[in-house]
């Protein structure tokens, strides 16, 4: 059965459309690539997966069940955790209070989300900045920081937003050698990048969008050979 | 209902609402192009209506210099209060970063209270009754009974207000203001000196504030916190005519002191400020945007 | 305590929670109370009853900025209505008192929750509104309430003011009830801050999406905030009506949430001493200076104005910042 179900989701605003009929569905343990140029959609399907947007047609089903209407903090409960494209953390609170914040509020009690806390803060090597605020991190240092909130508890699905752009090359290999772990255990992700190689070393399936619409849903290798998708890209025919 | 009654109402609560619109004008602008309520807004009305009663009583200079002089003089608390306490916000300097609004809240408050009792100590907390324009105490039109300096200050006020939105409308700071009011970061990309449209802004709204304060000051005489009255009113048609818009809360304004007139006499004399109150709390609640109101859009 | 650990990722890191925010707010709270204990000994030096009432009146506004401090420094919710809860709370007392004769302790205990309960829907209405928007509908509401207080003057006797039986007689035993009052609100609000209500309070005064994201459920936590300061504030207006056994529609003025915003920044907004400190300064400082020269509304809201462009975090900033400088020396 699917973990995510997205059927004929339209997000119209005013007279553009930004998501037209986008369907498709991801299994348990996947980890698939969201591509495509910058304003085909991927960041306000993103949302209305997240909650943050109310499509205007179509239905999405987590774990079978309906999201339809849920608030962001409900579908955090679902299990849908969502890493924004422009880095959201909390600047006045240090690093540890960040990351509670998310375990506290997912049900996680005092102790286990301190232990939870210090591991991630430890595999994400964050140990030398965890007193400081969140607002005084670097631009990746934050980045971190909200990828670990993210999971604080493991999610039934990981929605990532560009996670890699303008990021420090160890960072990236943090959060690649991350998500590649999580993987391995299980864990479900889709993956909004523009970052190629990226996609291609960790994804092996890839949804390309393009003006709102799905116009490739295939292994990575195959998507990214798709002339469509070149000509998506290069925004012409390709030579 | 009685037409005569209900002409006299209506004119006189058109005339109320001329002197709403000069304070309301200056507001909306502000929070069209910096996004924040300016709390101090009454006193800029309190300072012009001193500063035409003073200049006109202990200086001994005719009114018609003391008006344009409280004109000015409101214009430059504007813009001593923007470059001073608004500035910084933009410039990115003060440690409140992302609580912008709170801090406008915060700083505007305080700068209302330090004038009303800096006013209170210095000049006292005594009411001045400000000389009139016109010393013909009545004059009858048809129906309508109205002292010589309500019209006359009226008929300035509808010059003023048509100057000003001639103005925002085909001068070139009137679109440079309004590009910024639509959206602040595209307006500078275009190369529009957005920090100098701010200082415009507070200037033209202290100064027509000032100048409401003066045209007023022989009927509501001018005392410390003669401001927060009148405040309190251009909150509400800010909100209700659209903030940002000009045309928005010069019909509001107008709109509003019909409603108060005749509300006072056939609904609730007491209450006649209530209903301004209620309308503001709903609008706030339903339809933030306001009648008029644009929604401004981000890059 | 303050400088970062120079391990890396190598060492395993303490299993307790966050040293540097709890850490601060234990400090805060430590101080405060020693500014309590102080304030307790008072009587012991000073008996003029004129002081020992400016005394009380600070205290009555410490707790009402301590509140409102709740609301703002802590979840970000600027209200300009901190006053009205106080009238509200007043009022309840009163009127149950002298129109169906409910004894004071009872009355008080209903001015909580009435309070409680008027902030709670009031939250609940302006939970969509930020910044300019909040601030005017909460003004507006505050003015509102004003004025039907003092245009009923059937009910409320308007601007005569409301009689209120008084609890008992004792200037000194008024002094440490409103003490004991300020001390287990301070002790419960330390309390709250600790818990994890404390942290998801502070999220949404950082970032509301972010907060919603991580799973806190803002509409309920803003609107607990609400409702938890409007009932300490009303708590504040029902003991101040049977001290001054009067209650006018002046308790709600803007001018009071003027003082109360005033005491908070001062002090230091979003910090737990802040508001007790700026709250006695403030209140303490204007009495004395009342008779010598009278400037000191214009020195504070000019105080007001300086703090807030330069000194973020009030009087309590500045005296932590000399407080590290001397321990790094």
């Amino acid at each position: 059965m699917s973990l995510l179900s997205v059927r004929g989701i339209v997000k119209r605003y005013g007279g553009l459309t930004a998501v037209d009929s986008v369907t498709f569905e991801v299994a348990p343990g996947e980890l698939v690539g969201l591509i495509g140029p910058n304003g085909s959609g991927k960041t306000t399907l993103l949302n209305i997966l997240s909650g943050h947007a109310d499509p205007n047609a179509g239905e999405i089903l987590l774990d079978g069940k309906s999201c339809h209407g849920l608030k962001p903090e409900q579908l955090a409960h679902r299990g849908v955790m969502r890493m924004f494209q422009l880095t959201r953390v909390f600047r006045r609170m240090n690093v540890v209070d960040n990351l509670l914040v998310a375990g506290r509020a997912q049900g996680l009690g005092a102790a286990a989300a301190a232990a939870q806390a210090n591991a991630l803060i430890e595999e994400l090597r964050l140990g030398v900045v965890r007193d400081l605020d969140a607002g005084q991190l670097s631009g990746g240092q934050m980045k971190l920081l909200e990828f670990g909130v993210c999971f604080m508890v493991p999610p039934r699905i990981a929605l990532l937003d560009e996670p890699f752009a303008a990021v420090h090359p160890t960072m990236k290999e943090i959060m690649g050698a991350f998500i590649r772990s999580r993987h391995e255990s299980g864990q479900t992700f889709i993956l909004v990048s523009h970052d190629m190689p990226v996609v291609v070393e960790l994804c092996h399936r890839a949804i390309c969008m393009n003006a709102g619409g799905v116009i490739a849903d295939a292994p990575t290798r195959d998507v990214l050979s798709n002339t469509r998708v070149i000509e998506a890209y290069l925004g012409g025919h390709a030579a | 209902m009685n037409v005569a009654l209900a002409v006299d109402l209506a004119v006189n609560g058109l005339i109320t609402g001329l002197f709403y619109a000069l304070m309301a004008i200056g507001l909306s602008l502000i929070f069209g192009i910096l996004r924040i309520v300016n709390f101090a807004h009454g006193e800029f009305y309190m300072v012009g209506a001193y500063a035409y009663t003073l200049i006109a009583l202990a200086v001994g200079l005719p009114v018609w210099i003391s008006l344009p002089v409280a004109f000015l003089v409101g214009a430059a608390f504007g813009w001593t209060t923007e470059r001073l306490l608004m500035r910084p916000l933009y410039a990115g300097y003060t440690s409140w970063g992302l609580m912008r609004d709170e801090y406008a809240v915060i700083v505007t408050f305080g700068l209302s209270l330090f004038l009303i009792n800096l006013v209170d100590k210095v000049i006292g907390p005594y009411a001045y009754r400000g000389p009139t324009l016109v010393d013909v105490s009545r004059i009858t039109l048809g129906p309508i009974l109205i002292s010589g300096h309500r019209l006359t200050a009226a008929i300035i006020a509808i010059v003023v207000i048509a100057i000003t939105a001639a103005l925002m409308k085909w001068s070139f700071w009137g679109k440079q203001i309004r590009a910024v009011a639509q959206n602040r970061l595209g307006a500078s990309l275009a190369g529009i000196d957005t920090a100098r449209a701010s200082s415009i802004v507070f200037m033209l709204s202290g100064g027509l504030a000032a100048f409401a304060g003066a045209l007023l000051s022989p009927v509501i005489n001018a005392s410390p916190d003669v401001g927060a009255f009148p405040a309190i009113k251009s909150y509400i048609i800010v909100v209700l005519g659209g903030m940002g818009s000009v045309p928005g809360s010069i019909i509001a304004s107008l709109a509003l002191g019909v409603i108060e007139s005749f509300g006072a006499v056939y609904l609730s004399y007491d209450y006649r400020d209530a209903f301004g109150l209620g309308l503001l709390m709903l609008f706030l609640l339903f339809r933030p945007q306001g009648l008029f109101g644009e929604k401004g859009r981000e890059v | 305590m303050s400088s970062q650990s120079a391990s890396g990722s190598g060492k395993v890191a303490k299993s307790s929670s966050s040293k540097l925010s709890t850490a601060k707010t234990e400090i805060e709270f430590r101080v405060a109370l020693i500014v309590l204990v102080m304030v307790a000994l008072i009587p012991a030096i000073v008996s003029n009853p004129y002081w020992l009432g400016v005394l009380i009146v600070s205290m009555y506004f410490a707790i009402l900025a301590g509140a409102w401090n709740l609301l703002a420094g802590y979840t970000g919710q600027f209200s300009l209505a901190p006053a009205t809860f106080a009238m509200i709370g007043a009022y309840s007392t009163g009127l149950l008192g002298t129109y169906f004769g409910v004894p004071p302790l009872l009355g008080i205990l209903a001015a909580i929750l009435v309070a409680g309960l008027i902030g709670l829907v009031l939250g609940r209405i302006v939970l969509r509104l930020k910044g300019p928007y909040l601030a005017l509908t909460t003004l507006s509401f505050a003015e509102i309430l004003r004025l039907i207080a003092a245009n009923s003057i059937n009910i409320t006797r308007g601007d005569l003011g409301l009689g209120v039986p008084g609890l008992f007689n004792s200037r000194i035993g008024w002094y440490y009830v409103f003490l004991g009052v300020l001390a287990v609100l301070l002790i419960a609000l330390y309390a709250l801050l600790r818990s994890k209500a404390g942290l998801f309070l502070q999220a949404i005064r950082d970032d509301e999406v972010a907060a919603a994201r991580s799973g806190v459920d803002v509409v309920f936590w803003k609107t607990a905030a609400f409702a938890l300061s409007a009932a300490a504030s009303g708590f504040a207006g029902a003991l101040y009506a049977h001290f001054a056994e009067l209650v006018t529609p002046e308790l709600g003025l803007i001018g009071q949430t003027g003082l109360i915003v005033s005491m908070t920044v001062i002090g230091g907004i979003g910090t737990l001493v802040g508001p007790i400190v700026g709250a006695f300064l403030v209140y303490v400082l204007s009495e004395w200076l009342r008779d010598v020269g009278g400037y000191q509304l214009v020195v504070f809201a000019l105080l007001v104005i300086i703090f807030a462009r330069f000194f973020r975090d009030g009087l309590w900033g500045i005296a932590r910042f000399f407080m590290r400088r001397a321990r790094s020396t």
